[in-house]
């Protein structure tokens, strides 16, 4: 199909305009983390121009650029130095994707491939576990937690983030396995391949793509979810999304150390996204074609 | 090399990198000898404790009596952990950055402070008591939530009583002012740990815009809004004259409304423990609020403390009654833009007699100065009560406090002697921190300060059932002030009949 001059130009304007509808309030988030407090509140907005300053990531990661001269009090007597709780965040992110991804993908290949009694009640039973409300979770697992020393712990939120993420990587994965084709194994074992084989070596690269797409998944829902760890943690450890909370004082907020902190929190998901990417396109297509 | 050719060698390399023509191992091996390292980011310690501290906290530390009691009495319990949820505000802050130090050394425990917006310290407490598991030794305790957890806690006149052995020597608990004490931290007999911080309602207002408007302080509450009205109409909409925090649903919401309604002469129950929002002044507190909405700047109805406090601090709003927390942080000029142009004086007196505590119900004190307190007490299922007790007597102490109030941004103190403190007084010049408004302060607590009815369901009517509804209420889902005042009461009603 061809398309005239002014068809084309007014679909690159539209995705333009998409792209900048999404992206805009991402530039805006950036620009208040290296805005003064005086700043941030303007009216009119400054969106394009004012007077950049790295004063609230000094106070947010203990990092000195000179900006931030010596105070007689910091705000509301405030600390606002964050920095471990960006490392606590890394950690639990990958460390419970790992896991998700790791126990996930040996479970959609057995729903994929192995014929068991009730595999379709299985996978219906584990598409249920998603059903419920995490809140309704939350406090019987703090007293699992408690009872089991896991509270305020990492290997605690590590298992929790990772069985939250499980149903919905067993589906994903099952539906990446299940689109390459049975002949593939069955090739296999005529060679002589064992089942273990077959999956290690030759499904598991093929999948690599589905892989990818759902461990970056897992990785963001892990990297954002905020109410088991508020529950299951206290002052040992806590993620982005629950410490930044914590600039919402008694006397006001501190717009500037929040952005700083959630600008900040956006590097360490952008990286691990922009090492998966090829695997993570190739995964969202996988199954877009039909055999 | 020099420095010129370092930077252009540098170019290239990165140039070559960013096209291509050469690996990231190679890159990073090349770049090392130029010495663009991590350090050269200024990423060498990424999480490393740089942290920059006050110049004033070099200068003011605890007395050294009170640490020598500290250690002393704190032997047997060396190497506890004591743990506390708590609301981010200036005493907890003060206490979590820069005091706590001396105290853990003193003693040889460990003091974790985990700080939270005030919902979050709510759930965090209810989960605790609920499960009976001493997860946290002390609990903050807003005074709307006294009634609810009075049992849970030990009285502290008790503590000093039981155990003379563990108290410290001039604690003196009757230096709490006996209005806070009663506002915050008594329920029937009981005090449920002693008052820890008061926010209270003061006025606040442009210096600079009353004086060109020719205004002075109001006198009572119809001029306080006939200013706001002539600021309005002469500013607007770059400047209005009031502001508010009316978020729907907030408790903040419900903080505005006493005031108006206690400012009126009204109540929220009546001495038969109903619901009297409802009554005669209670519909003249709402049609005044009205009135007053119309001179607030649009947006008010999403605001809680944080944008009305914003909406003064930016140079919006002219005028605010609300927490005096906020004075010291106007006075910041690298936080504000009215830096040395506010001024602190009590609320205008009521526009008909408060109503007497025996008019009212549950305990209800009418009064203009809305408070907003908290206490600090040790929970009884604490593992380590009696380590916690120590750590509660220390951070309530008349030292501590002193020392909270001139690092912690110039709170209002609990303690009587702490106003007259030299280092406090000494305070009183434009700033961050400044202390220039804690007479008002003071003036308002002895003869002004209005306090929340005392009921176990005040966390759910205070937080919930009535801002939900007045907030509904100015977004015009009801036909007048009478139909939503009803309508609160009836449930408000149902709810304390259980």
């Amino acid at each position: 199909m061809v398309q005239s001059n002014a068809t084309r130009t007014l679909r690159i304007l539209l995705a333009w305009a998409v792209v900048l509808l999404f992206v805009f309030p991402l530039y805006y988030w950036v620009t208040v983390a290296f805005k003064d407090a005086r700043e941030i509140f303007d009216t009119p907005p400054n969106v394009w121009i004012f007077s950049p300053t790295m004063k609230n990531f000094e106070e947010v990661f203990g990092i000195s650029f000179g900006f931030v001269t010596q105070r007689e009090v910091l705000p509301g007597g405030g600390n606002f130095y964050m920095a471990p709780r960006l490392w606590d965040s890394i950690v639990i992110a990958v460390l419970s994707t790992a896991l998700a991804v790791a126990i996930s993908t040996v479970a959609a290949y057995a729903l994929s491939r192995l014929p068991f009694r009730g595999r379709h009640h299985f996978v219906a039973w584990v598409l249920s576990t998603r059903m419920m409300p995490p809140v309704a979770v939350a406090i019987p697992m703090f007293f699992i937690y408690k009872d089991f020393g896991l509270l305020d712990t990492y290997t605690g939120v590590i298992l929790i983030h990772a069985l939250m993420n499980l149903p919905l990587a067993v589906l994903l994965l099952k539906s990446f396995f299940d689109d390459i084709p049975q002949e593939i194994d069955e090739s296999a074992v005529i060679d002589g391949a064992s089942r273990w084989l077959i999956f290690r070596r030759v499904i598991l690269p093929m999948a690599k793509g589905g892989i990818a797409a759902t461990a970056v998944l897992c990785f963001i829902f892990s990297w954002t979810e905020f109410l088991f760890v508020l529950t299951l943690t206290q002052t040992g450890l806590k993620t982005v999304p629950v410490v930044s909370s914590s600039f919402v004082t008694s006397t006001g907020t501190a717009w500037g150390n929040m952005a700083a902190l959630g600008a900040a929190a956006m590097v360490p998901a952008f990286i691990f996204i922009l090492l998966v990417q090829r695997q993570l396109v190739r995964g969202l297509t996988l199954g877009s074609l039909k055999q | 090399m020099r420095e010129q050719d370092r930077k252009r060698y540098l170019a290239d390399l990165t140039d070559r990198y960013v096209k291509r023509r050469i690996g990231r191992r190679d890159f990073m091996r090349a770049a090392g000898k130029l010495g663009l390292g991590l350090g050269a980011l200024g990423l060498s310690r990424p999480f490393g404790g740089n942290f920059i501290r006050t110049a004033e906290a070099a200068d003011l530390k605890p007395s050294d009596e009170v640490l020598a009691w500290v250690k002393d009495v704190s032997k047997p319990f060396a190497g506890t952990t004591l743990k506390l949820a708590t609301e981010s505000t200036p005493p907890s802050n003060a206490i979590n950055s820069q005091l706590k130090p001396y105290f853990e050394q003193a003693s040889g425990m460990t003091v974790e402070i985990e700080v939270l917006p005030l919902e979050q310290v709510l759930q965090k407490m209810t989960l605790d008591i609920a499960s009976q598991l001493g997860t946290y030794d002390l609990y903050y305790i807003d005074q709307s939530w006294a009634a609810s957890v009075s049992r849970d806690v030990f009285d502290p006149r008790e503590q000093l009583a039981g155990k003379p052995e563990l108290a410290m020597p001039d604690y003196n608990i009757d230096d709490f002012l006996p209005a806070l004490v009663d506002g915050i931290a008594k329920y029937e007999d009981r005090w449920v740990g002693v008052p820890y911080d008061i926010p209270i309602f003061i006025m606040m207002y442009r210096r600079d815009i009353y004086e060109e408007m020719g205004f002075s302080a109001p006198k009572s509450l119809d001029e306080y809004l006939t200013q706001a009205r002539a600021i309005t109409k002469e500013k607007g909409p770059d400047m209005y004259g009031a502001t508010g925090q009316m978020k729907s649903g907030h408790y903040s919401l419900e903080c505005d409304w006493t005031a108006w309604l206690w400012g009126h002469g009204g109540s929220i129950f009546n001495a038969d423990e109903k619901f009297t929002g409802n009554d005669e002044r209670g519909l003249e507190a709402m049609a005044y609020w009205d009135e007053l909405y119309k001179t607030m700047p649009p947006g008010v109805t999403g605001w809680t403390w944080d944008g009305q406090g914003q909406s003064v601090a930016q140079g919006v709003a002219a005028t605010m009654m609300s927490w005096g927390e906020f004075f010291p942080y106007f006075d910041d000029p690298s936080a504000t833009k009215v830096s040395g142009l506010m001024e602190a004086v009590r609320c205008p007196p009521p526009k008909h007699p408060l109503r007497t505590v025996e008019q009212t119900g549950f305990g209800e004190i009418p009064g203009v100065g809305h408070q907003g307190g908290s206490s600090l007490a040790v929970s009884k299922n604490s593992k380590h009560p009696d380590a916690a007790w120590i750590f509660m007597q220390w951070a309530t102490s008349f030292d501590t406090q002193v020392l909270i109030t001139a690092l912690g941004g110039g709170t209002g103190p609990t303690r009587e002697s702490v106003y007259d403190d030299p280092r406090i007084i000494a305070n009183r010049r434009v700033g961050p921190g400044t202390t220039r408004h804690l007479d008002v302060v003071r003036e308002t607590i002895a003869n002004d300060m209005g306090s929340e009815p005392d009921l176990p369901q005040w966390a759910e009517l205070s937080n919930d059932t009535i801002p939900v509804r007045l907030g509904k209420y100015f977004a015009g889902d009801y036909g007048s002030a009478k139909e939503a005042m009803d309508d609160i009461a009836r449930a408000v009603d149902k709810i304390v009949a259980g």
